[in-house]
Order: C-alpha cells, then sequence, then structure tokens
C-alpha cells in the first residue's frame, strides 16, 4: 500500500509536531523544522499543480476504507477549486512563519502551527463526509491552543467562544452527515459516508432536505461568517496571537466558503439553485454592513476583522451567484483576500511587536520610520480596496459581473463595493501610518530581512494575478464548468 | 508597427518600477545621486513621444487603426478579454499632447522638485501615473479603460497626499480618491450592463459599437449616464467636482499634469471614445451639455472671489472642463478636443508659471501677499501674460478659436440657454484671469515676507515652449470663416463637427462679440485690480468665498451620517443586539444548570423522596396504562 501524495501533505506536519514533541528541542530549532516543513509542503504542492489534469475532475484521489461496518473511508481528492486554495495555504504559511520568526519564543506554539496545517489540508482533500468533519473539528484544537496560551486580552474567554460557538454549529451539520448516512443505508442497503455516495441519495422528502441544508449552512455561516453569526469574530480577531488571527482571517475562513462549493453544491443542487437569491442578498449586505461597521473601529485588528468580514460576504453572494463569473470571482478573491487580509494582519503583528496594541489613534508617523512596512501595507491596501493591477480588482469585477448576470438590481448593489473597502482602509493608512503625530513611535522599525523575503511573494502574487489573471483562472475553470453544467444544470454562462 | 502602443505603455511603467525600486535602494540602504531618478524619468515619456509621433505618422499615412493584443487578459466562460490597445485618430491624438506636455512638466518638476527628499518617490508617481494615462487612452475597450481609469486615480491620490506627514494632505488625497470612486461606481455599472449586452464577440470598442443597437433604449440611457457619472468623478464636474480645489495639496508640477491637462480631461476623452452610444441618445448628451454649462458657471463664480493661485486656476480648470462637456454634450466631438488640446498648454502653462511664482516667493500661495513679481521674473511675466490671454478667449491666442467654437456650436444647436450660461462664464473667465493676473504680477506695495528670487531656467525654459504653444494651438483648428482649414476637425472626421445651421454674417457677429466680452471681463478686471495697493486688502467673506459651503454639505450628509450609522451598527446592533442574543443562550444553559444543580442538594432525605416520586410514577404508569 502506498502512500499518497496528498495524505504525505496531511501527515507530514502532523507527525513531525507529534516527534517535536517527544524530542527535547528549544524552540528555535523547533521553529526551523517547521519552517522546513512548511517548504517541503510548498514543493509538493508545486508537484501537483504541475501535474494537475485540466478537467473538472477529481484527481490525486486516495482511498482506504476506515471503519468498515458504517462505511466510513478515508478518502482523498482535489479539483481545481481545492488546487487554488492548496496553492495558497502551501505559499501563504510558509511566509507566516518568517513574518514570525522573532515574534514567538514558544515551543509549543510553532507545533499547534503544524498541527493547524495538518487539519486545514486534511479539510481541504477530505471527500468523505465523516473524515471532513473530524478534521474540520481537529482543526480548531490547535486554534484553541494558540488563542488560550499566547493571545492578549480577555483570551481565555474569547477562545472558549470561539469553540463553543463553532463545535455547536458544526453539531447541526453532524447530526445532517449522519442523517444522510442512514438515509443510505435505508435506501442502497449498506452505509456509505462518501459524498460520491450520498449525492445518489432520493429518497429525502423536500421538508427533510431543507433542514439539512440548513444544518450544514450554519456550521459553513459561522465559520465563513455570515450575518448575523459572526459575533465571535471581533474578540476572537482582536485578543489572537498575530499567527493565530493569521490563520483564522486568511485561510479557515475560506474553507467555510470551499465546503460550501464542495459539499453543499452536489448533496443539494436543486435547493441551492432554490436559496441562492436569499444568499446573495445576505453576501452583499454583509458587504455593505460590516463595511460601514468597520469604518468607526478605533481597534485595527477590529476594523479589519469587519473587513474581512464584509469581503467574505461578498465572496458568499459570488458563489451563489450561479454563473461562471461569479464562482471564478470567489474564487479568485478568496486567493486575493487570503493574501491582503493575511499580510495586513502579520504586518500588524509586526507594529505590534514593536509598539505594543494601540488603537489607531494611538499611532501615526510609521512610513518615515518604516519605508518597506510601508510599500507592503500599501500593497495589500490596494488589494483589500480593488484597486486595478491587484489581483483584488480582477476579483471582485468578477463577482460584480456575476452578480449582474444574476440579478442586475442585487448587481447594482454589488457594485457599492468600490466604495466600501475603501472609505476606511484610506482612513487607517492615513491615521495609523501616514501622518506624523504625537504618539511616540520612535520604537518602530522596519522590516527585517526575514520578513521583506517573507512578504514578497505576498505582494508579487498581488501583481502579477492583477496583471495576468488568466494565467492563474484557467486552471479552476474546467471545474467551475462541471459544478454549473453537470450538477446544478444552470446553464453556459 | 503595432506593438508601439504597447511600448509607448509600458516605457514610463518600467522606468516607474525601476525608479521606485532605486528609490527604496536609495531610502534603506545608501542615498543615491538625483541623476539616478532624473535620466529614467526624463527618458521615459519622451521614448513614448517619440513612438506616439511615429504611431500617428503611420496612421495618417495608411489611414487605418493599429491594434494590438498581446495576451488574453481574462478569459471567462465564453467571454474573452484581451489586453488590447487600439490605436486610431482618437488615441494618438490623446497620446501625442499627453506625452509632450507631459514631457515638459517631468522637465519642470526635476527643477521643481530638486530640493526635495522624496525626489525619486515622486518620479515613481509620476512615471506610473503617466503609463496609466496613456493606457487608458490607448485601451481597445472600456474594460482595459478602466484598469488605466482607476490607475490614474490612484496615482492621483498617491501624489496629492505626497507631504503625506502632513494631515491635511492626506485628506485631501482621501477624499480626491472616494468622490472619484463614487464616479467609478457609475462607470462600473455602466461597463457591467454594456459587458451583458455587447460582449458576444469580445468586449472591445469596435464590438460594442457592433451590438449597441440592440440594446433598448431606456437601456442605452441608463449607460449613458452612469459613464457619465464616472466622468462627472474624473473631472471634476457638478456634483462630483468638490475633490479638485483640495488636490491642489499636492506638489505644482501635479496641478499642472494630472489635475490640470492630462488626467482631468479622462471623462471627456471617455465622452468621445463612446460617440457611438452617445449619438443615439441626444437627450442625455443635453443634460451632460446642462452640467457642463452649470459646472463652468458655477466654478468661474466661485473663481473670482478666492484668493489661493492654485485654488483659483483649479476653479478655473473645472469651469473649462465644463466647456468641454459642453461640446461633447451637444455632439460636437472634435469642438471639445480642439478645447482639451489648447487647453492642456494654456492651463499647463498657467499652473508652472504659478508655480514659478510660488517657489520665486518660497512657497507663498495667497495672491494678495504676492505683488509686484513683474521685475522679478520677467519671462515668467510674459509667459503668464499669453496664457491668462489665451483662456481669457482673446485672438490669436490658442483658447479663443477652441472656445469660440463650443460657443457657436451652442448657439448653432439653438440652446441659447447653454449658450447664455457659457457666455457669462467668459465674461466671468476674463474677470478672475486678469484679477489674478494683475494682483501677482502689478499689485503695489507688497509686503513680501521672504526676499523674491527669479527661478532656473530648467523652469523656465519650459514655460517658453509652452508659451509657444498656448500662441500657436490655436491655429490648427482655425475656422473657415477666417480662412484656415480646421485640421483637428478634418483628423477627427469620425467624430464629426456637427453640421451647424448658421449663416456668415451670424458667425462673424458672434465672434466679435466673444471678443467685446473678454475685453469686457479684462476691462472690469483692469479697472479693479490693475496697480491694486496690497495694504489695503482686505480678506473677503461671504457665500461665495466660502464656496456656497458645499464642502460642509457634503461632509454632513455623507461623512458625518456615515460614521454615525457605523457607530449604530458597530454598537447598537453588534454589540447590544446580536451578541447579547447569542450569549444569552449561553447564559440561559448556565442559569439551566444553576436549576437543575439544585437537585444534587447533598440531603437524603431530598434524594429518598425523589425515588418514592419516580418509582410512583412508574408503578402508576404500569398499572394504568399497561394493567
Amino acid at each position: 500500500m502506498s502512500i499518497g501524495i496528498l495524505s504525505i501533505i496531511i501527515f507530514l506536519p502532523m507527525v513531525t509536531a507529534f516527534l517535536l514533541m517527544l524530542i527535547p528541542l528549544p524552540s528555535r530549532p523547533t521553529r526551523n523544522v517547521a519552517f522546513g516543513v512548511s517548504l517541503a509542503i510548498f514543493a509538493l504542492a508545486l508537484y501537483i499543480y504541475t501535474h494537475f489534469e485540466l478537467t473538472g475532475a477529481l484527481q490525486f484521489k486516495e482511498f482506504y476504507p476506515w471503519i468498515k461496518s458504517y462505511g466510513i473511508s478515508y478518502s482523498l481528492g482535489i479539483d481545481g477549486f481545492s488546487l487554488i486554495i492548496l496553492m495558497l495555504i502551501a505559499t501563504l504559511i510558509p511566509s507566516a512563519y518568517l513574518l514570525l520568526w522573532k515574534n514567538e519564543r514558544s515551543k509549543s506554539y510553532w507545533i499547534n502551527m503544524l498541527f493547524i496545517q495538518s487539519g486545514i489540508s486534511g479539510t481541504l482533500f477530505s471527500l468523505d463526509l465523516f473524515l471532513f468533519y473530524f478534521f474540520w473539528e481537529a482543526m480548531l484544537l490547535p486554534v484553541f491552543m494558540i488563542i488560550g496560551l499566547f493571545g492578549s486580552g480577555n483570551r481565555v474567554f474569547s477562545t472558549l467562544k470561539i469553540t463553543i460557538y463553532t463545535i455547536m454549529g458544526s453539531l447541526f451539520m453532524f447530526v445532517s452527515i449522519l442523517y444522510l448516512g442512514v438515509a443510505h443505508y435505508y435506501e442502497f442497503g449498506l452505509w456509505s459516508f462518501a459524498l460520491s455516495d450520498l449525492v445518489n441519495i432520493t429518497s429525502i422528502a423536500r421538508d427533510q432536505k431543507i433542514l439539512l441544508f440548513f444544518g450544514f449552512m450554519l456550521a459553513f455561516a459561522i465559520k465563513i461568517p455570515l450575518f448575523p453569526f459572526h459575533s465571535w469574530l471581533l474578540q476572537t480577531y482582536s485578543n489572537s496571537p498575530t499567527g493565530g488571527v493569521f490563520l483564522l482571517s486568511s485561510i479557515m475562513a475560506k474553507l467555510g466558503v470551499y465546503a460550501l462549493v464542495r459539499f453543499m453544491i452536489p448533496l443539494f443542487p436543486d435547493l441551492f439553485v432554490e436559496f441562492s437569491l436569499y444568499f446573495v442578498a445576505l453576501g452583499i449586505f454583509g458587504l455593505v454592513y460590516f463595511g460601514i461597521a468597520a469604518i468607526s473601529q478605533m481597534n485595527i485588528k477590529k476594523m479589519f476583522a469587519y473587513s474581512s468580514a464584509s469581503h467574505l460576504g461578498f465572496i458568499t453572494a459570488g458563489v451563489f451567484a450561479l454563473n461562471v463569473q461569479g464562482m471564478m470571482g470567489s474564487a479568485f478573491l478568496i486567493v486575493a483576500h487570503a493574501i491582503a487580509t493575511g499580510g495586513l494582519f502579520l504586518l500588524v503583528g509586526v507594529m505590534e511587536r514593536h509598539l505594543g496594541i494601540r488603537s489607531i489613534s494611538g499611532l501615526g508617523g510609521i512610513a518615515t520610520k518604516a519605508p518597506w512596512f510601508t510599500l507592503y501595507f500599501a500593497i495589500m491596501l490596494f488589494c483589500t480596496v480593488g484597486i486595478p493591477g491587484t489581483n483584488g480588482f480582477v476579483a471582485e469585477l468578477l463577482i460584480v459581473l456575476g452578480i449582474f448576470h444574476y440579478n442586475p438590481y442585487l448587481g447594482v448593489l454589488s457594485a457599492l463595493t468600490v466604495l466600501v473597502a475603501a472609505s476606511y482602509m484610506f482612513w487607517v493608512f492615513q491615521k495609523a501610518i501616514l501622518v506624523k503625530s504625537d504618539n511616540n513611535v520612535s520604537h518602530m522599525k522596519d522590516l527585517s530581512r526575514h520578513e521583506i523575503v517573507g512578504l514578497f511573494p505576498l505582494a508579487f502574487l498581488i501583481l502579477a494575478m492583477g496583471v495576468y489573471p488568466d494565467l492563474f483562472l484557467y486552471k479552476i475553470e474546467p471545474t467551475l464548468q462541471h459544478y454549473l453544467l453537470d450538477i446544478l444544470h444552470v446553464g453556459v454562462h | 508597427m503595432s506593438i508601439i502602443l504597447a511600448l509607448i505603455v509600458l516605457s514610463p511603467l518600467v522606468s516607474s518600477v525601476l525608479i521606485g525600486l532605486l528609490y527604496m535602494f536609495s531610502i534603506t540602504q545608501k542615498p543615491l545621486r538625483k541623476c539616478w531618478f532624473t535620466i529614467p524619468a526624463l527618458f521615459a515619456p519622451l521614448i513614448s513621444f517619440v513612438l506616439g509621433l511615429s504611431g500617428f505618422l503611420y496612421v495618417a499615412k495608411y489611414d487605418v487603426p493599429l491594434h494590438f493584443q498581446p495576451y488574453l487578459w481574462l478569459g471567462v466562460g465564453e467571454y474573452k478579454i484581451y489586453m488590447g490597445f487600439l490605436g486610431d485618430k482618437l488615441s494618438l491624438f490623446m497620446v501625442l499632447f499627453i506625452t509632450f506636455v507631459g514631457w515638459l512638466i517631468h522637465l519642470y518638476a526635476t527643477a521643481y522638485m530638486s530640493e526635495d527628499k522624496g525626489y525619486g518617490k515622486f518620479f515613481f508617481y509620476f512615471n506610473l501615473f503617466l503609463s496609466s494615462m496613456l493606457l487608458l487612452v490607448l485601451a481597445d475597450g472600456p474594460l482595459i479603460m478602466f484598469i488605466g481609469w482607476e490607475g490614474v486615480g490612484l496615482c492621483s491620490y498617491l501624489l496629492i497626499s505626497f507631504y503625506f506627514q502632513d494631515n491635511a494632505n492626506v485628506v485631501a488625497g482621501n477624499k480626491a480618491f472616494i468622490v472619484n470612486r463614487v464616479g467609478d461606481l457609475g462607470f462600473l455599472i455602466g461597463l457591467a450592463i454594456l459587458f451583458f449586452y455587447c460582449s458576444d464577440a469580445g468586449f472591445s470598442y469596435e464590438n460594442i459599437a457592433g451590438k449597441i443597437s440592440t440594446m433598448p433604449l431606456w437601456l442605452m440611457e441608463i449607460v449613458g449616464i452612469a459613464l457619465f457619472i464616472g466622468a462627472m468623478g474624473k473631472s471634476a464636474q457638478i456634483p462630483l467636482y468638490v475633490w479638485l480645489p483640495d488636490a491642489m495639496a499636492g506638489p505644482t508640477p501635479v496641478s499642472a499634469l494630472i489635475h490640470a491637462a492630462t488626467m482631468v480631461t479622462a471623462g471627456v476623452y471617455m465622452v468621445a471614445r463612446f460617440a457611438f452610444l452617445y449619438e443615439l441618445i441626444p437627450n442625455i448628451g443635453l443634460f451632460i451639455a446642462y452640467i457642463g454649462a452649470f459646472s463652468a458657471l458655477f466654478a468661474a463664480v466661485i473663481a473670482t472671489k478666492q484668493s489661493d493661485i492654485k485654488k483659483i486656476l483649479a476653479y478655473s480648470t473645472m469651469s473649462q472642463l465644463g466647456y468641454m462637456f459642453i461640446a461633447v454634450g451637444l455632439g460636437a466631438y472634435s469642438s471639445a478636443l480642439f478645447h482639451v488640446f489648447t487647453h492642456a498648454f494654456f492651463k499647463a502653462l498657467l499652473f508652472m508659471g504659478a508655480g514659478a511664482v510660488i517657489i520665486a516667493l518660497h512657497h507663498e500661495q495667497n495672491i494678495f501677499k504676492m505683488g509686484k513679481m513683474r521685475h522679478v521674473t520677467p519671462v515668467v511675466y510674459m509667459s503668464m501674460l499669453i496664457a491668462t490671454l489665451a483662456i481669457s478667449g482673446i485672438p490669436p491666442f490658442a483658447g479663443f478659436f477652441s472656445k469660440d467654437e463650443i460657443l457657436l456650436v451652442a448657439f448653432g444647436s439653438g440652446e441659447y440657454i447653454i449658450w447664455t450660461i457659457a457666455v457669462c462664464s467668459a465674461v466671468l473667465t476674463a474677470y478672475y484671469m486678469f484679477r489674478l493676473f494683475f494682483v501677482v504680477f502689478e499689485g503695489k506695495n507688497a509686503k513680501h515676507v521672504h526676499h523674491p528670487h527669479d527661478v532656473s531656467w530648467v523652469m523656465k525654459a519650459p514655460l517658453v515652449v509652452l508659451a509657444l504653444g498656448s500662441l500657436l494651438a490655436g491655429f490648427v483648428g482655425l475656422p473657415s470663416l477666417l480662412g484656415g482649414t480646421h485640421l483637428i476637425g478634418a483628423w477627427l472626421g469620425e467624430w464629426g463637427m456637427r453640421a451647424l445651421h448658421v449663416s456668415h454674417e451670424t458667425e462673424w457677429l458672434l465672434l466679435a462679440l466673444n471678443i467685446a466680452i473678454s475685453l469686457l471681463g479684462i476691462g472690469i478686471a483692469y479697472k479693479k485690480f490693475y496697480a491694486y495697493d496690497l495694504s489695503t486688502h482686505k480678506e473677503a467673506k461671504g457665500i461665495v468665498y466660502n464656496k456656497f459651503y458645499v464642502d460642509e454639505v457634503y461632509d454632513l450628509l455623507f461623512v458625518r451620517s456615515i460614521k454615525k450609522l457605523s457607530e449604530f451598527f458597530a454598537v447598537n446592533l453588534d454589540v447590544n443586539l446580536v451578541d447579547k442574543f447569542i450569549m444569552s443562550l449561553s447564559y440561559g444553559f448556565i442559569k439551566l444548570g444553576h436549576v437543575v444543580a439544585l437537585m444534587q442538594n447533598a440531603h437524603v432525605r431530598f434524594y429518598a423522596l425523589i425515588m418514592m416520586l419516580g418509582i410512583s410514577a412508574a408503578s402508576c404508569y404500569l398499572i394504568l396504562v399497561l394493567g
């Protein structure tokens, strides 16, 4: 029995983490090993990217029975949509290590980072709903540890809040998964939790199906988060350590959207189409609502938390727009926003290391002290605002076009995206970074060499994907067409 | 041959990136000498100009537009958008004067900015701007144009807030960006509608023009208005003009290049580019013309009371842009572009002359603190005189011919209201421009805070070239009435002149009238401000001086109210409603726990009681139900 490449990506960090726990190494070599693992995973991801075929089918599949009596299997595979998220994780995590290089002095921080990476990859590759649920919950534990051990402020309260809140949401999903398994058993006479089997179920009545749909949806809506399931977000983001908030905002939130596409579309295609209008509207509402709420925040992490929620609402709206522009735009915005928000949170982390935690009004005059910092901050900011030449622009443009195609009236509203982020991002740039103030920022230092190198891939991707988007889009397109044409049957557009 | 279109855009882009990297190197590693920045900064626009000229000559010779599509920018489903460039008569005409005037302003800026620490950064942004502007005019479809469109907006922001340590500058930059984004919202909506109606074969102007007639008329009108909202933002027309006067916070070369000669005319260019659409919806055209006319008058009125030299010029830019919109609105695209062309010369000259005066007076911008500058800088004096005559509409200077043509169009189209407004604005223009000129150069009893000094020849040489331009540029569009051939009209034949039903006698009469009203304006200014005694000057007051309080009203309506709404969302809704509800669920569980915990109270008798109750209940059940 050979081990597939996807399994290596999942288990390499986990196994390394267990070994590191056993070997009494100090923090610094632990960090170096963890960084090495993330680079190895980047290399593997690159291998997958180059060998990925341009079809909508699942590739690099692995399948082993796990709990045979209940038909639970260890089944992995990726398609174009998971591929780009894999590439994203593989690129972002090494960058995060470089940015956290001097930040964290504790060994357990690095070990938890390794566990998180395993959990994320497992969630991303699972094709069995039971396995998916396992990883979905497993990735929360190291986050719980990181916030609880290394966070600031009322960290225990926030870590309990996020954990209980999301687990509560996931329980509804778990019940739905079990229901599907049982339904499969009754209909076909054998147990299975594999996605490819569960999509064949026809025996569930419409009313039950709607309940199941919202059972899944609740779990994803909390993770993303959609309005009104966002209230865990602010405290968690503002009390998390840099690494924690980085992983939460730029990767885990995106997995909510990913799971939405991966599982909801094949399992409930008709309901997905039927309820799409509400979710497009809810997404746009989130875009505007969170965007406006962000304006009055004086805590920079809280502002970016709202900003994140605002963009994720927009991403969700694009997914539900039921056309290739909208979906492609969402896929692109997942990448763009992960890079930009991730980069911004990492930069805020650098600032906190030098200056301590401060409100926006306690900052100012950083640009003259730290030009590299400012340059990177500006690039991430332009991406968030959607300036042409950055991938944020392409993504927002596609989503707007997609929503226009879906419903012109909502399309007009969705065009508000050009105003929303600009209204607070430029203000925070002015107040916190550019304008000189009376606050003492003499401790601020420019980025170190590690940090400059670490952020370079992010900045490069933002610009490269903005100037030549098609180079990055063509790998995803067959997958999205497959979702739309073969599963949702919503026509060519 | 067609590859030159891409090279025209790339040349300043590459140089900008290069300068940017050098600048980062120079501030973080070791300082570089200025020539490291100067050489690429000056060469890039020059290369673009030469390439643009060769493209221009090529098109003139073979009379076919150039197309260039290097790569598929975005292919989604069946829609394909190529990174495409179009070099036709209109775009190459724009390229020529943008690169020429742009190069002169770059040259001027090497002197103006020479003492500045951000010298490298300045040219990084400046070249980036030029590249975006050239992409805007050379794009072959609205989407690629939009990239340039937003790009110039970004550069404008960066350059307005160039001295970013000062809060006011960054606020002005933010304001410019956000107001422009309001316009972009309109542009994006128009673009999205066009995309779904007209992009089957591709999203270039050509394809759109071919398919436009399949759209219902009402939708065309919506698209027309939506796109024009974009133009209102970029070209500072009512009601989206508020950013332009504040944009003067940037260094003066920025005001000359971006906020006078090039970027602000992008709106006019865009409407001309979409002539195929606007010709089908004359109602919207008329609306545009009215907006233009009111903007022209409104800005001219405000300009009469301002005292900051750059703000006066900013309002005059807005006013002149209004004239251009009158022309495009009435379908006289070549007249509008003629005015764009002449305006680029004399307005760039005015700003650069103003900049020279400001430098000579050690950064003084209030005209009432200037005075007597004639003797200090005679070259600047002469060139400013030419530019002021040009903008006031005195023959044979450039502005006369183009403005006269626009007034003729308005009259000939039978739009007498617009014509009257435009004539009134012309009187005011002559008045406030000569007010500025007389006060600055002839004012008596000036008390200069610093001793004024003359400026270097690197600054004065571009002034002389532009002065020649302001003197001669009008002759390329000499009306047939004066025995000339209208070269611009002939070149932009497709964008046609409107056939006007005006007799020669009327035309002569209008010509004379135009000169007369300009002289009237100058006369009033002469009477009030020639040899004005600056020591007796009192700061103006009143509604006009305060720009009709529009800024204050906008602030109240859009800024403060949104902040209040934000607080309402973040505090009242999120914390006090949503989160409280979620938390009350969890506290509910705790309370439930407390209630249930009462059962476990360590009293054996209580436990026995519960057991008894349980057994009795079970027995009852057994007996009553089963028994």
